[in-house]
């Protein structure tokens, strides 16, 4: 579905003319996007801003993915840190200059910083000293990354500053939307650092547009692989998406394939027409199973036994059935509970003797569950119960190396919003600091990222992808 | 290293046309006839019966439409045996290497004894194309009986006019759009080479290619050819030996504002084509001949155009001598072909970096410095000129004397072309 206004902002004229006529209308930048497969050098040409607070710890980390992934590196570091970037730069011809040698009129695609250094509150004027300058030079859909450390067994002080980084990146996305530019915070825990690099090629890509505002947390729980591919990284992967007949489902099914995975593309017998279609065009298997029913776990089990084991499993069949608690009948409540979250959780049962070592589960969670909405009792508790479920199960099955992690969508431009009166919709779209709704690629690609190998550091987590809509979480 | 045992391919000589700058005397001498020059120039120097070659193959970059496999045309132009075949390779500005190796492939698996490879261009008879459009709104006309309606509605098709007139050929990429220089001039800047260094590096390949022209050097090698116009011409024509670096300095960039390579640190579009003799080495031995070297072992690789087009050599030349069991240390001679001076010094600053080395070819040690007295010591493309196909005939043909000439062991050449190619390849001189 078209946003009018999105469409609108992209021709120069009326872009200029509405701004200098000072009219009241917003012009939400059109954001960039990558859809075709992963590349070696997403970052390929782009222009980053590298600053660090003392002390900064992963500055090798950085230097070494970011030239690999073919940006040009303008580094704010005491020189001490900058040496980190010499041997990257030469083996990739990247070398990394001074942030002055940057011209005067050049945009800066990134800014990231290095803020696993700040241990107190005047640490962080470090942080402010690198961006102020910066920001107003930030690229449309440009990327401010934030790296800082877990706050296990810190100071109270240090727990402080690191909390404040949060506050900060928040902020600054709702300040930074504007461009089409988003502002997260990757936080790497001790031991971690060699899990970094996708992250970073996720998150300072295109295929985060629509991720903005939140802290990504990689960890050493889940057991580590070594060397991840970057590219065609579900080569030989059996993956299953439910609810696959379309929207967000449709384009996750897409972009797995596109990396080579062979799904198995599930959905509800009655839309047997447009999931087999789809399986077809994209070389992978049809099955057709309606999650409300007691026996579609084992019919999902046993169609991926004959395929030999699951590699990746993505819960995103679910439905609304919207009603104020009052109004509410049981049928209805049950109905969401059952299908949105009892068969996440027996299904993922059924599933667990089939799952490959270091498979991956993403489940669909909805910002509707972590923000709670109006006349979505039902659906707003079973979308939060999938960010508890996430989290308890990552901790069972991390010793296998498997991950578990939800996505939580804001709004989407999909049949469902598209079913939203207008005047409400046009509201709900402006609301994220993007100023406009997210596509279901753009939920795909986030899927796509935790279904990775890559994303080996990050389990039990609930990544938005919400365009900064929503405050808390 | 080579097993005694085995069949083995030798070169027993090379000869070359001298090589001119398009469009000048060479113009009207399309790529078959500078083949056909450079391959009668080294049958008459090496005295052999035109019935022993069996095959020719050759290298080309710039083919003509019609008649794609040249060799083949060659080998009819120089009234060899109709028995003789004829096969043409392509793989840019590597070709000339290509067609060298496909024959010494024949030759150790037995296929045959003795094969002239080698390689020619002719930028100056480069096809000018129509745009596809104009083409295919021809085909009606072209092709079956058209009525006066067809007439109308093909001009109708035909405008607006500046769709369908010809357009300028350029040497573009096709995945990036980029020409060659702009790739080169982007790696400059990557791998932070100057202007100075690049003009000091055109300037010594001119003054070493004058040097050896000079003093008779190339007199081997290089077989003087009557133009249509009934004008001989003896030596290559555009060396330079009165250039240096303060010329250099003068001249303006060619492919960026405020970039760094100008035509005297490019290589110019040449007209040219060179030949090599090989045989299997009994058959040479027991027709007389004395093998001047052998090629021990070669590798292509493909690289990223879109990420350091011209970087091939740098992963393609440690290759080749891995699987000659060779180290850089082990190598007397390097012979690099000259696309642009700052592709070349790119490529060493990548062989002598442990970093890139660590990343890029998976071991611990840089490949290796290498010093300006044993890299092309006669000069290279940047002064001599690129005729693509015949380029990597050149390089061994030179080196192969070379060899032979100082008494040294073992020469490592490498070739950088379009689509990201790289080319590498290690020669042993043949006692």
């Amino acid at each position: 579905m078209t946003d009018f206004l999105v469409e609108l902002g992209k021709n120069p004229r009326a872009r200029s003319l509405v701004q200098s006529l000072g009219l009241p209308i917003p012009l939400p930048q059109a954001l960039r996007r990558d859809r075709g497969p992963w590349r070696e050098r997403p970052l390929a040409d782009t222009r980053m801003a590298v600053g660090g607070a003392d002390g900064a710890q992963l500055t090798s980390v950085l230097a070494e993915c970011l030239a690999a992934a073919g940006a040009n590196s303008f580094l704010a570091l005491r020189a001490s840190d900058a040496t980190a970037f010499t041997a990257p730069g030469e083996t990739f011809g990247r070398p990394a200059r001074p942030l002055e040698a940057l011209a005067e009129k050049d945009r800066v695609d990134a800014l990231v910083f290095d803020a696993t250094g700040v241990k107190d509150t005047k640490g962080l004027r470090a942080l402010y000293d690198f961006v102020h300058p910066l920001v107003s030079r930030l690229a449309r859909s440009g990327r401010v990354v934030v790296l800082a450390r877990t706050a296990d067994g810190a100071t109270p002080e240090a727990a402080a500053a690191g909390a404040a980084l949060d506050g900060f990146v928040r902020s600054v996305a709702k300040e930074v939307g504007r461009v089409g530019a988003t502002a997260n915070l990757v936080i790497v825990a001790n031991g971690a650092e060699s899990r970094v690099a996708p992250v970073l090629r996720f998150v300072l890509s295109p295929r985060s547009a629509f991720v903005s505002g939140q802290p990504i947390t990689v960890s050493t729980r889940a057991r580590a692989i070594a060397e991840p591919p970057t590219v065609r990284a579900f080569e030989k992967k059996i993956a299953l998406v439910t609810g696959a007949a379309r929207g967000i489902g449709e384009a996750t099914a897409r972009a797995l394939a596109q990396e080579g995975a062979h799904v198995v593309c599930l959905d509800r017998p009655a839309d047997d027409g447009p999931t087999s279609q789809l399986a077809r065009s994209l070389g992978g298997t049809s099955l057709g199973a309606d999650m409300g029913d007691e026996d579609a776990p084992a019919k999902i089990a046993d169609a991926l036994k004959s395929l030999g084991g699951v590699d990746v499993v993505v819960h995103n069949a679910g439905i609304t059935r919207d009603k104020t608690l009052a109004r509410m009948k049981p049928e209805v409540w049950d109905q969401v509970l059952t299908i949105n979250l009892g068969a996440v959780i027996r299904t993922t049962a059924a599933l667990e003797p089939l799952l490959r070592d270091s498979a991956r589960i993403v489940c669909l969670s909805s910002i509707a569950g972590i923000a709670g909405n109006m006349g979505q009792t039902n659906y707003a508790a079973s979308k939060a119960g999938i960010v508890g479920f996430v989290r308890a199960k990552a901790e069972q099955l991390a010793d296998r190396g498997i991950t578990v992690n939800a996505v939580a969508p804001g709004f989407i431009e999909t049949r469902m919003t598209a079913a939203i009166p207008v005047a409400i919709r046009e509201v709900a779209r402006r609301l994220s600091a993007l100023g406009q709704g997210g596509q279901p690629e753009d939920v795909a690609q986030a899927i796509v990222f935790l279904a990775s190998p890559g994303a080996h550091g990050i389990t039990g987590r609930t990544l938005r992808v919400c365009g900064g809509a929503f405050v808390g979480a | 290293m080579q097993k005694k045992n085995k069949r083995r391919a030798v070169i027993v000589g090379g000869m070359r046309t001298p090589f001119l700058k398009a469009f000048g005397d060479f113009t009207k001498l399309d790529t078959i006839a500078l083949g056909v020059a450079a391959a009668a120039g080294l049958l008459k120097k090496t005295g052999l019966r035109h019935g022993d070659v069996e095959s020719i193959v050759w290298g080309g970059v710039i083919l003509p439409p019609t008649q794609p496999n040249i060799a083949r045309e060659i080998a009819l132009d120089l009234r060899l045996d109709p028995g003789c075949e004829g096969v043409t390779v392509t793989r840019a500005c590597a070709s000339g290497l290509q067609a060298i190796t496909v024959a010494a492939a024949e030759i150790e698996r037995g296929n045959m004894d003795v094969a002239i490879a080698g390689g020619s261009d002719s930028t100056s008879n480069a096809t000018i194309a129509l745009p596809p459009k104009v083409v295919h709104a021809l085909a009606p006309l072209a092709l079956g009986k058209p009525t006066p309606a067809d007439y109308l509605g093909v001009l109708s098709q035909l405008t607006p006019i500046s769709e369908i007139l010809p357009r300028q050929p350029k040497i573009a990429e096709r995945t990036t759009g980029e020409v060659m220089g702009e790739s080169a001039e982007r790696m400059a800047k990557r791998n932070e080479i100057t202007r100075e260094a690049q003009d000091e590096f055109a300037v010594r390949s001119h003054h070493r290619a004058a040097a050896a022209i000079a003093s008779g050097r190339f007199d081997d090698e290089v077989v003087p050819v009557q133009s249509p116009d009934g004008k001989w011409i003896h030596a290559d024509g555009l060396v330079r030996a009165d250039t240096s670096v303060d010329k250099l300095a003068k001249l303006r960039p060619a492919f960026a504002k405020d970039g760094t390579l100008t035509a005297g640190n490019s290589s110019a579009l040449t007209d040219g084509a060179a030949a090599v003799l090989l045989m299997s080495e009994e058959k040479a031995r027991s027709l007389g001949y004395k093998p001047l070297a052998a090629l021990t072992s070669w590798s292509y690789v493909g690289v990223d155009p879109a990420d350091q087009l011209l970087m091939g050599p740098a992963l393609a030349m440690p290759k080749a001598l891995d699987r000659a069991g060779m180290k850089l240390s082990d190598i007397d001679l390097i012979d690099m072909h000259e696309a642009f001076a700052a592709q070349v010094l790119s490529v060493l600053k990548m062989l002598g970096s442990a970093a890139f080395a660590r990343a890029r070819l998976g071991r611990d040690e840089a490949v290796g410095e290498i010093d300006s007295a044993r890299l092309n010591v006669h000069g290279g493309s940047l002064a001599l000129g690129h005729p693509f196909g015949a380029t990597g005939a050149r390089m061994v043909t030179t080196m192969a004397n070379e060899l032979v000439r100082s008494g040294k062991s073992t020469a490592l050449l490498g070739i950088c072309a379009a689509g990201g190619l790289g080319a590498g390849a290690v020669l042993e001189r043949v006692e």
